[in-house]
């Protein structure tokens, strides 16, 4: 059994674990439980050794163990089946099985009779048909997950850690592997879960571990704790029973103009069928657990993916964007959270890189001075209270924080009508954060249209008028008012709709 | 029958089998010129693997560095490292000539694994650092001999020229005895781990796998058969040259794309074998082309820089179709995966209703 004792995780400023804790019993499943950023998976990952503790006790059998690296973690006997893959694509499935444990005869020639022995004997009890030679980049993603459940239960572990096991995979493939799990707990293995489907929990989890904001709130047998009980730890407070009923009354539609419409769009496989309307000079919050489509609906708007099916209505028009150009061309402005890839030019110079928005419209060879270039940076720096030092300095010189207000500054500087933002505050600091909701409040006021989708509860609520829960491709909840806070939000969030979760 | 057809099945999966076909391809375009009776003949073979068989070694020196995920532009530079060395210490110190090859081997394989250290353990870029590596290596060559010199005695390099017995070429028997050992080498744990580490080295190291460990293994074994590849350079020319067989470096890359081989711990030996002989090839068949378009066109002569010009062209669309098909193969692989998956969720749905 193991034992984790107060332990501390801090990534710079971010305290992500504080004076935490986890207990894994031989042969018992302990599922771990935690809305976003609530350091579950940080906490799994120090026991897998992805990452150090700066601080706490890891206890093996009452023995004082140190995990520096994955190394360490294996020769524990711990062994993870993790969403990101460790198969190599390149490889067949024979080799990826057998990675770093051929079976060998004479001078370390590959024992091929015997390693396809034991490979098929694993594939068989796991249910997997798959040609032992076939390249693993050529299956299905659910028939990966299963290799690299079976890869790790392969090592016969003491100790398996487990990621999200079933979201890639089929009804009858989440049988199997639970059929496999509950084998293996008669066999004495201990088993962490960490999940987000409540239905799970209770069918195959015998005690669950519930964390919030990085410490541990409460360990309880499964049996004892309601769902209701699961999220009040979760969150801090009660499910309003009347979760899920449509918009609050209070909310008033009438008279304002309808902006945007989503209706029964779909984009395989994240989403699988999403409605919304938004109305001029509203602010609206698309909220949900991580990959539960927010990011694919708001980059198939702009024209970077494509609905399959569905339709969009914009500012009075059906619209299906090529590309995202397309879009900026009809006054729809979008601000990425992750600002290395899709939004800053770091070594570029302020002023051109809150340009680049405006760079977009007009003709290609039109004539640009440099004066016209740092004037409008200028009004804009002035304007959104941007810290810099010069106009004329590195976009990298500046802080996390004030980077994404460069990027939030450079598209409402452009006047959009529709700006979309992809969790825009990620990761940076309080104060810009606070910041850029003023600044994004200013201009709903002023009739920009603004969807944002964020993974902060609190940021929604304090942010949109309004607040669409995305649930497995679908919306699991809809607030606005009273309603929007913080219980109703996290239910939602866990597919739970009226007190009950949807099936 | 089926297990023929089960045979080709595997065999069409495999990653050498575009490069297969276009062995084929330009080997019966060759057929056109010459007929199977002449093509197929001792002397004609013979020639073919004397002349050759540098490039070919290099070719699968270069696959195995691929293979692990590195690559090597100065292998050219390395082969005539091997003859300069080769040469020298026989002419200047007068030891044994076999004293001298293996002075020369061993040079290689310092040359190698001092670029897979820059490569894999400082990691610095494969391209960059063994593009740069060319020009040291070439200044040492010139170092160790400032000007084309030397020679090796006749009843030596005779052997190499000459079919082993009357029966069967020297320089074939050197290329498949150097395959032979590369086929014994592909079936041990080492090379499944040279897969995993080209493949994801990441992954391979979760894994358990010493990642510059066999990286480094991997080079050394490339310095083996670049060695190899500059002695029969050696024998071929019987003379030294500091500066030749530079083009070998790109070459034997553009010849291992063309046979199915990816950027790191995607193909097979059989991929770079294939490819090396589909350059070879392509440059017999525009030899003759332009010899036969000569005899049917009156006045019509090209100097040789034609041919290589028409042969490099030809091998560029030999690239560009390997890259098409290959982005085609997984496009529509990632497209069937996503058909099954609709088809599968849309059941599931259905039983849910």
């Amino acid at each position: 059994m193991i034992e984790m004792r107060n332990i501390n995780k801090r990534f710079d400023a971010v305290v992500a674990l504080q004076d935490a804790g986890l207990t894994i019993r031989d042969g018992e499943i302990m599922a771990l439980l935690g809305s976003n950023g609530s350091g579950k998976s940080t906490l799994i990952k120090i026991l897998a050794g992805v990452y150090g503790a700066n601080s706490g006790e890891i206890l093996m059998d009452g023995k004082k163990v140190t995990i520096n690296s994955g190394f360490d973690s294996k020769n524990l006997g711990i062994a993870t089946a993790f969403q990101e893959m460790s198969l190599i694509p390149t490889m067949s499935v024979i080799d990826n099985m057998l990675l770093g444990k051929e079976p060998t005869k004479g001078p370390g020639f590959v024992d091929h009779s015997q390693a396809k022995a034991e490979v098929q004997a694993l594939l068989d009890r796991f249910h997997i048909v798959c040609d032992l030679d076939d390249y693993v980049n050529t299956l299905m993603p659910s028939t990966q997950y299963l290799l690299e459940l079976a890869k790790a239960i392969a090592t016969k572990p003491k100790v398996l850690l487990l990621d999200e096991v079933t979201a890639a995979l089929h009804a009858d493939e989440v049988d199997t592997a639970f059929q496999i799990l509950r084998e293996l707990k008669a066999e004495g293995v201990g088993m962490v879960y960490v999940t987000h489907r409540m239905k799970e929990i209770y069918e195959i989890c015998d005690r669950a571990t519930i964390m919030r904001n990085g410490q541990t709130i409460t360990e309880a047998p499964v049996s004892e704790l309601s769902l209701n009980d699961v999220v009040y730890y979760m969150t801090g407070a009660r499910i309003d029973q009347n979760v899920g009923s449509a918009v609050s009354e209070e909310y008033n539609t009438e008279g304002a103009e309808l902006m945007f419409e989503a209706k029964d769009v779909r984009l395989f496989p994240r989403i699988k069928d999403i409605s919304m309307k938004v109305y001029k000079g509203e602010i609206v919050g698309i909220g949900g657990l991580e990959g539960q489509g927010q990011s694919e609906f708001i980059r198939s708007v702009l024209g970077s993916y494509h609905f399959e099916e569905g339709t969009v209505m914009y500012d009075g028009k059906t619209v299906s964007f090529k590309n995202p150009s397309e879009a900026v061309n009809a006054d729809i402005g979008f601000v990425s959270g992750d600002r290395s890839r899709e939004s800053i030019f770091k070594d570029r110079t302020i002023s051109e890189n809150l340009f680049a928005g405006r760079a977009v419209r007009g003709a290609l060879f039109a004539f640009l001075s440099s004066k016209m270039v740092d004037k409008f940076s200028a009004e804009a720096v002035e304007k959104y209270k941007i810290r810099i030092g010069s106009l004329a300095h590195a976009a990298k010189s500046l802080s996390g924080g004030n980077q994404q207000k460069l990027a939030v500054a450079r598209w409402i500087a452009s006047q959009p009508k529709l700006l979309l933002l992809d969790d825009p505050t990620k990761g940076i600091d309080v104060h810009s954060r606070q910041e850029i909701h003023e600044i994004l409040k200013g201009c709903a006021a002023e009739g920009m249209t603004i969807i944002v989708t964020s993974s902060d509860t609190d940021e929604l609520i304090s942010l949109a008028d309004r607040v669409y829960i995305f649930y497995d491709g679908r919306v699991s909840g809809e607030f606005a008012g009273q309603a929007k806070n913080n219980e109703n939000i996290s239910a939602a969030m866990m597919g739970i709709t009226s007190g009950k979760e949807e099936a | 029958m089926q297990k023929i057809k089960d045979a080709f099945k595997r065999f069409y999966k495999q990653p050498a089998f575009t490069g297969f076909i276009l062995f084929m391809i330009v080997l019966i375009l060759n057929l056109i010129f010459e007929p199977p009776a002449k093509f197929f003949s001792l002397n004609y073979l013979n020639s073919l693997f004397v002349s050759n068989t540098p490039f070919l070694l290099v070719t699968l020196g270069q696959g195995i560095l691929m293979l692990a995920g590195l690559l090597d532009c100065s292998i050219g530079m390395q082969v005539a490292l091997v003859n300069v060395i080769s040469i020298m210490t026989v002419q200047e110190w007068g030891i044994p000539i076999w004293m001298g090859w293996i002075l020369a081997i061993l040079g290689a394989i310092a040359a190698s694994a001092l670029i897979g250290a820059l490569e894999s353990a400082v990691g610095l870029p494969s391209f960059l650092c063994s593009y740069a590596m060319t020009t040291v290596i070439k200044g040492v060559n010139v170092l160790i001999m400032p000007i084309e010199q030397g020679k090796v005695p006749k009843a030596v390099y005779k052997v190499y020229h000459n079919p082993l017995g009357g029966i069967f070429p020297t320089a074939a028997i050197i290329f498949f005895a150097v395959l032979i050992l590369l086929y014994l080498i592909s079936r041990t744990k080492f090379w499944k781990h040279v897969y995993a580490v080209g493949g994801n080295r990441q992954n391979a190291y979760a894994a358990g796998i010493n990642a510059v460990g066999t990286q480094m293994k991997a080079s050394i074994l490339k310095g083996v058969v670049v060695g190899i590849a500059g002695i029969c350079l050696t024998l071929m020319s019987a003379s030294g040259n500091p500066i030749q067989c530079e083009e070998y470096g790109m070459r034997s890359l553009a010849a291992c794309i063309m046979g199915g081989m990816g950027w790191g711990g995607w193909g097979s030996i059989g991929c770079a074998t294939f490819g090396g002989w589909f350059y070879v090839l392509i440059s017999n068949f525009v030899y003759y082309l332009f010899t036969w378009l000569a005899k049917i066109i009156p006045g019509f002569k090209v100097s040789s820089y034609y041919n290589n010009l028409a042969a490099d062209v030809i091998v560029f669309l030999g690239l560009l179709v390997t890259v098409i098909t290959n982005k085609r193969q997984r496009k529509s692989l990632k497209q069937g995966i996503n058909e099954t998956l609709k088809q599968l969720s849309k059941e599931e749905e259905k039983e849910d209703k």
